[in-house]
């Protein structure tokens, strides 16, 4: 593969790999052919015909498409003859006579490449005095993406994207010839996930989303790039605002990580931002109620409590923190406290995982190179959704996929196995003999395999995950991606030793041990399954302070509450990813209010009690984020800035997390979360907050019979608690198994090792009539 | 001149019957398989049909045995019988399925052998009812006969067909278009390369695909042996071809010649003339795709490459005729309307460009032309078939676009005064 | 699902002739077509559930081609020939005296649901142009005339099985071929009558 192919491209030579295509040769040398169809991560079409060029055969000259064109030895190319400026110019009128006068009042104007390339290659004037074709105005496709199809230029992009890339293809062309449009099924919307990649993609203003509608003129949008903190994937993003107010975020082509490709959760929920509710002065109890006071007082009362050292100081730890955050907090525990404190993250479902010595960690990179993929953890289009399409890509390349478990349904469709509820039990155990199992003897024994590896649930025992991973071990060359779903949790494995996760915080928090608690950038008491617990634990202690953007269940019990900025745009920090990536996130817009960035507000607060922080700057924390690395591989703001660095680096200390196993008494409730929920950042992002509202719950067949569901609806009830819940029925699940979405408010309120009661719709009516 | 009856020699014989398989087998039909199938190898077979000289019939006239050699090695193989018949002018398909359709499956129980295929499909346009009903009937007897299905002839040998119906779309005729049509997707055209069927066809799997009259001609070359049918007709174009012969003559049919008279001597003679004593304006010499050639050039000969040279195609074998009162205009008119109409739509020159052009020749038509669409009408030509030469250079994925020029640049070349006396001179204001 | 048992289990069958489920999906809208006489949106539903891919997958292909209609349409499909050699043996005023007697433009319907007038491209009956079919049977040398009788005769017998050769013979002209043994087979519904789908009998 490593001979090279020479070529002539407009007399000049150039050198490319061989099985690319001229485009991509031609682009690599710095020689630019106009598409509007081709895209670097998409099945050639050849169908805008932009793209063509002269190249010589036998035959003489031949007009062919440079994106479905691969480059030959000693190929002779011409990208600028006259024919093909003449046949370049037909091909922008031809598209140009069915394309509205819009420019003035769409979104895409500034950067569409329609305009721009009218601009270097177009015809003057037009010739077309017919009538063009019309369509009805923008038709809002799905919740969140509207389609004016008198924009659109059939370069099938879109429709590329949601069939190959996310598997989802809710959007196709419609009619044939002339008339052909694109367009969804009456009542089928394009509900994608990834929807969002399309309005990226689509190279007129023909896909726009509702959130950046009308907002901006690319002219005066102000641009940094990033890295979306929403999930362990780490896509590489770019944030675009304009008068300081952000308005949208891209995804970049980062070749290792998420390819250009983002969710559409990563994408949208950024609204929140602007949001008049958002925290912006501190807050103190008072009389049972939260009212304003300065920073500086809250510096000084808190101030009581530590300088004499002999505070009992824990911290309960969101994940949405950057790395350099992580470490003030590490840094403050060091100095306050005589007695070691606890850093808990705020997980439901931290685990011990498998970093063990004897353990090779995969990258996002070895799915494509493994023989097989096998998964056991989440719902990862759910969860981790830019990795579940890489393990799509990875399929598309001929990689088996085998899954396990009920609950790893959307993975379901493109596995070449899928052991559902015949190998794993209601109480995810596997049931049967892997070694037994044939196809597992097949694809897995023996081969080079990477293996997904993540709790389910909290009812899912350790032990029947171990119990895979070490089948894996001993018989396959496996390389392990431990997937853990939130956020910064491996930026907080890389900073943080003994790590705890919420199990454990109800274990061993209590008065006694901690006088004063920090929850930084988390609310459990609106998400966990451990709620309750949680909840009487926090007002049994004496002083608690929250930190976070909005006021939330958790925050209206504390002493304090402490406005922060956002990870997303408003501060500066790094970012580290399931493969052990770490990035740069980057700050775009202003901070509101008083809104300072947790490191700030946990240094300045020691330097207040006078207990000089070692560590006074971020760029101090990044250094000691990172100063157990060989200096020139670590990920400090200097190399990460290296131009060759800025997809970030990958550097494993493998994690210390001293968690101890859940034993939760498991009843046939079990829990879990979806992509879209009702937490605070999404309740104020308006475009996506009803997407995440619903309050449902998924049934196995056998429960809707026990219960007699008929209505579509029930109600769950537990002691005082009422909810009234839509119901699905998933046929993946073993009988008598119930689902509940924890994060979607209310409905994680329960004690799911209790007995609670489904009640149909109709009978709770007509018990509320008597 | 008259006419060398082969293919349609059962049919003639038997106008009861010929679609029914005792009839068939009465006039020895299904020897030659059953021969082939016991007694033959595919090497022989392949090679009986190389020295046939036959070339494909469905238009493109890509010589079938080098076809049949390009495919690609794989377990599974498939082959597809291009019955979607829907190029204007012709009809000649449409005679072979539903007056003997059992020595299409003759031919291709044969081709099969050869080419080691179990299963086959004839993809047949949804408008030929009536053929496809003859087809499965036939399809069904051999099966009935054992001829078709397991172990056929007794012989270890397996083979399916099945029969397809298209739903109205001549672009489907293209074989690649044909082959999604096949897999149940949209019809279009896929990227030649890579796709190209011996190699990536149904399927992804090698994949033959040939027209219906192509693979009907093998019984009678295995029967009689390659080198007889070689010398039939003349070099380059052997064998007997159907033409469908329509327009302003007095006998429109199909007729089965040898190549190489006339297209003057074959209208005279089997086409009885022209109706009314009228003369030839224009014919179209191979289906509608196919540039026209003047009244005055009849004497050209009816041979591939005869009809090549002079920059047009003998295409799908349809002849059509215009005599001296045609409106020229509106003929154009009425075939660009049929390549819009047919466009798929992948292509932006071809999607928009043959729309475009209609509209034109309507306004043209219809009296409300400019000066300034004489050179429009070129220009836009030129930006879906660059430099208007022919063979036609192509902007687009298959040459259906570049067929929407060749009756305007027919019109442009020979006719102009016509279009032009349509011009309004004066703009009225 | 909105297909009979009786239906669902033909499309199953037809499923089956192929290798992959997905090429059944043009006979399963023929299947529809036949149903309907139009591919309706809940065939559309349950053909995407039988062959597993979206319902707008399914559109997007039956919108593709012709003969899947997007609106119910009559009893009779009256499909005109248009392209070249009809156009130039007079099938404009064939087309003309069509919609004159069944008052419609062109893809509409009446309504009574008895025909459904089109123009169309070449039908393969050139030599005996012009050339018209009613629900896929073809007539061939159809006068202006006897265009305006086959409508007579339709609309008054209303024949359920629609047969070329019985309307060749009554009102048809000039061929592109001998037809030879009268052939009493034809179609049931605007679906192409076809052993396969069931949408085939052979007149008495
Ligand atoms: C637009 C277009 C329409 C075509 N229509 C037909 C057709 O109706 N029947 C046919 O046999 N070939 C048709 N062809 C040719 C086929 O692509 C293919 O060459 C042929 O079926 C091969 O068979 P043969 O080698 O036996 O001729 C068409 C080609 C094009 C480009
Ligand atoms: S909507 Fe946009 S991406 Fe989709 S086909 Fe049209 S122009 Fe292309
Ligand atoms: S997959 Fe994760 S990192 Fe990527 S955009 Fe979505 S939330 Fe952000
Ligand atoms: S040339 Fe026309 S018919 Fe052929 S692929 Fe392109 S758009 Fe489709
Ligand atoms: S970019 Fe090559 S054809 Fe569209
Ligand atoms: S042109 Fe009318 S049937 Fe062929």
């Amino acid at each position: 593969m490593s001979e090279k192919v020479n070529l002539n491209v407009n007399g000049i030579e150039i050198e490319s790999d061989p099985n690319k295509l001229l485009i991509e040769a031609c682009e690599d040398s710095g020689i630019h052919i106009p598409r509007f169809c081709w895209h670097k991560r998409l099945d050639p079409v050849g169908m805008c015909r932009m793209c063509l060029v002269e190249v010589e055969t036998p035959r003489g000259k031949m007009l062919v498409p440079s994106c479905t064109t691969e480059v030959s030895d000693e190929m002779v190319v011409d990208t600028e003859s006259d024919v093909v400026k003449k046949a370049q110019e037909g091909v922008l009128e031809f598209l140009l006579i069915n394309h509205p006068l819009d420019c003035p009042i769409c979104d895409k104007a500034g950067e569409c490449p329609l305009q721009d390339q009218t601009m270097a290659y177009g015809p003057g004037e037009s010739r077309f005095v017919e009538e063009k074709r019309h369509f009805e105005k923008p038709i809002n496709i799905s919740e969140i993406i509207l389609l004016d199809r008198e924009r659109c230029i059939l370069c099938a992009r879109c429709t590329r994207f949601s069939d190959e890339i996310s598997g989802d293809p809710l959007i196709e062309f419609i009619q044939r010839g002339n008339k052909t449009e694109v367009n969804t099924f009456p009542n089928e919307p394009f509900k994608s996930y990834f929807s969002g990649n399309t309005v990226q993609i689509c190279p007129v203003g023909a896909l726009t989303s509702t959130s950046y509608r009308f907002k901006a003129r690319p002219w005066d949008l102000k641009s940094t790039r990033s890295t979306c903190n929403g999930c362990p994937t780490g896509c590489s993003i770019e944030l675009n605002s304009s008068q300081n107010k952000m308005l949208r975020i891209l995804g970049v082509d980062n070749d290792a990580v998420n390819q250009g490709w983002m969710c559409d959760k990563g994408r949208y929920n950024f609204e929140y931002l602007n949001s008049d509710s958002r925290l912006k002065t501190p807050l103190k109890m008072m009389d049972n109620k939260l009212v304003e006071i300065e920073i500086q007082d809250v510096y000084s009362e808190l101030t009581e409590f530590i300088k004499d050292r002999q505070t009992k100081v824990n911290f309960l730890l969101g994940s949405n923190l950057t790395n350099e955050d992580y470490v003030a907090f590490r840094e403050f525990s060091k100095t306050i406290s005589q007695s070691e404190s606890s850093f808990y993250l705020n997980d439901d479902l931290l685990y011990k995982g498998f970093f063990g010595d004897n353990i090779e960690l995969a990258k996002i990179d070895d799915l494509n190179s493994s023989d097989a993929i096998v998964v056991w953890a989440e719902d990862l289009k759910e969860k981790l959704p830019v990795l579940y399409l890489r393990i799509r890509q990875a399929v598309k390349n001929g990689v088996k996929l085998i899954v396990f478990g009920h609950t790893n349904e959307t993975l379901s469709d493109i596995a070449d196995v899928f052991y559902g509820k015949d190998m794993v039990s209601e109480n995810f155990e596997i049931l049967k003999d892997l070694s037994k199992m044939k196809e597992i003897n097949n694809l897995v024994v023996g081969k080079n395999i990477t293996a997904i590896l993540g709790k389910s649930t909290p009812y899912q025992a350790d032990e029947s995950i171990t119990k895979l991973f070490e089948f894996l071990n001993s018989n396959a060359n496996s390389k392990v991606l431990n997937a853990y779903s939130k956020g910064n949790t491996y930026g907080a494995f890389q900073t943080l030793e003994n790590l705890k996760g919420l199990n454990d915080f109800v274990n061993d928090i209590s008065k006694d041990n901690t006088d004063l608690l920090f929850i930084v950038g988390a609310d459990p008491i609106g998400r966990s399954v451990y709620s309750n617990q949680i909840k009487s634990i926090i007002k049994s202690i004496d002083t608690v302070v929250t930190l976070d953007n909005f006021n939330h269940e958790t925050s209206e019990l504390s002493d304090y509450v402490v406005p922060i900025s956002s990870t997303l745009g408003e501060k500066e920090g790094t970012f580290t990813n399931i493969e052990f990536r770490t990035s740069r996130i980057e700050k775009l817009v202003p901070s509101p209010g008083q809104t300072v960035s947790d490191w700030e507000f946990i240094t300045s607060l020691m330097n207040f009690a006078g207990l000089k922080a070692e560590a006074n700057s971020l760029e101090d924390l990044n250094r000691k984020a990172y100063e157990n690395l060989d200096s020139s591989l670590s990920p400090v703001f200097d190399n990460l800035d290296k131009p060759s660095n800025l997809d970030g680096m990958i550097n494993i200390s493998k994690p210390k997390i001293s968690t101890s196993e859940n034993k939760l008494n498991k009843t046939m409730f079990f829990t879990g979360e979806k992509l879209y929920g009702d937490s605070a950042t999404e309740r104020h992002s308006d475009s996506i907050s009803m997407l995440g509202s619903k309050k449902f719950i998924e049934v196995s067949e056998s429960v809707v019979e026990k219960y007699n569901l008929t209505s579509g609806s029930c109600t769950l009830t537990q002691d005082e608690l009422e909810v009234t819940v839509s119901y699905e029925v998933n046929n993946n699940f073993p009988n008598d198994l119930v689902y509940i979405p924890t994060n979607r408010r209310e409905l994680n309120k329960f004690d799911f090792s209790r007995e609670i009661l489904i009640i149909p719709t109709q009978v709770k009516e007509a018990l509320n009539v008597n | 001149m008259k006419e060398t009856i082969l293919l349609t020699k059962h049919m003639r014989d038997n106008p009861e019957d010929s679609h029914l398989i005792d009839s068939y087998e009465k006039n020895n039909g299904y020897s030659t398989a059953k021969k082939t199938i016991l007694e033959s190898s595919p090497e022989k077979i392949l090679e009986e049909i190389k020295a046939s000289n036959i070339r494909g019939r469905g238009g493109a006239g890509f010589p079938t045995g080098v076809k049949w050699g390009f495919l690609a090695e794989d377990e599974d193989r498939y082959l597809v019988i291009n019955a979607d018949e829907s190029e204007p002018g012709t009809f000649k398909d449409r005679i072979l399925l539903e007056r003997d359709p059992h020595q299409l499956i003759e031919g291709i129980i044969i081709t099969c052998f050869s080419a080691n295929i179990k299963e086959a499909f004839i993809y047949i346009r949804g408008e030929y009812a009536k053929p496809a009903r003859r087809v499965q009937q036939a399809v069904e007897q051999a099966y009935q006969k054992g001829y078709l299905g397991k172990n056929i002839f007794g012989s270890e040998i397996n083979l399916d067909i099945v029969v397809h119906l298209g739903a109205g779309a001549y672009i489907c005729g293209e074989e690649t278009a044909l082959l999604n049509s096949l897999e149940g997707r949209r019809g279009e055209p896929r990227l030649k390369p890579p796709y190209f069927p011996a190699v990536k066809g149904l399927y992804m799997k090698p994949t033959l695909v040939n027209n219906v009259e192509t693979i009907s001609s093998v019984p009678w070359i295995i029967e009689n042996g390659g080198e007889e049918y070689n010398k039939l007709g003349v070099e380059g174009s052997t064998g007997t071809r159907i033409f469908s012969l329509s327009g302003h003559v007095n006998n429109p049919g199909n007729y089965e010649i040898e190549m190489g008279s006339s297209f003057g001597e074959f209208v005279e003679t089997l086409g009885g003339g022209i109706r009314n004593n009228k003369k030839v304006k224009a014919y179209i010499p191979g289906g509608a795709s196919a540039p026209w050639f003047r009244g005055d050039q009849l004497d050209i000969k009816m041979t591939i490459d005869d009809v090549a040279n002079n920059n047009s195609m003998l295409g799908s074998g349809a002849v059509v005729m215009m005599d001296e009162d045609t409106n020229l205009v509106s003929a154009a008119k009425s075939i660009v309307s049929f390549f819009a109409h047919e466009s798929c739509g992948q292509c932006t020159p071809c999607r928009e460009g043959t729309t475009w052009l209609e509209m034109i020749l309507d306004r043209i038509a219809s009296g409300r032309g400019r000066t300034s669409d004489i050179n429009l009408l070129l220009d836009v030509c030129d930006n879906i078939s660059p430099g208007l030469s022919w063979p036609p250079k192509m902007t687009t994925i298959c040459p259906l676009g570049p067929s929407a020029v060749s009756p305007i640049t027919s019109l442009m070349n020979d006719f102009r005064d016509e279009v032009e006396s349509l011009i309004p001179t004066k703009v009225l204001l | 699902m909105s297909w009979d048992d009786k239906l669902l289990k033909q499309a199953k069958k037809i499923i089956k002739l192929y290798p992959q489920k997905r090429s059944a999906l043009g006979p399963l809208l023929h299947l529809a077509q036949s149903k309907d006489g139009y591919i309706s949106d809940d065939s559309i539903t349950v053909i995407s559930e039988l062959v597993g891919i979206t319902e707008v997958q399914v559109k997007s292909v039956s919108t593709f081609y012709s003969m899947y209609k997007q609106e119910p349409t009559g009893k009779y499909l009256l499909s005109v020939c248009k392209s070249i050699s009809c156009e130039i043996n007079n099938s404009s005023e064939v087309i003309n005296k069509v919609q004159e007697f069944t008052g419609l433009n062109n893809n509409e319907t009446d309504e009574e649901e008895l025909f459904t007038f089109e123009a169309v491209e070449c039908i393969g009956a050139c030599g005996g142009a012009p050339a018209v079919q009613v629900n896929y049977e073809t007539v061939e040398g159809v006068t202006p005339e006897n265009a305006i009788n086959l409508c007579e005769w339709l609309k008054e017998t209303k024949p359920d099985v629609v047969v070329a050769d019985e309307m060749q013979e009554n009102f048809g002209g000039i061929k592109s071929f001998d037809w030879a043994i009268q052939d009493n087979s034809g179609a049931t519904s605007t679906a192409p009558g076809f052993q396969t789908l069931k949408t085939t009998e052979v007149k008495k």
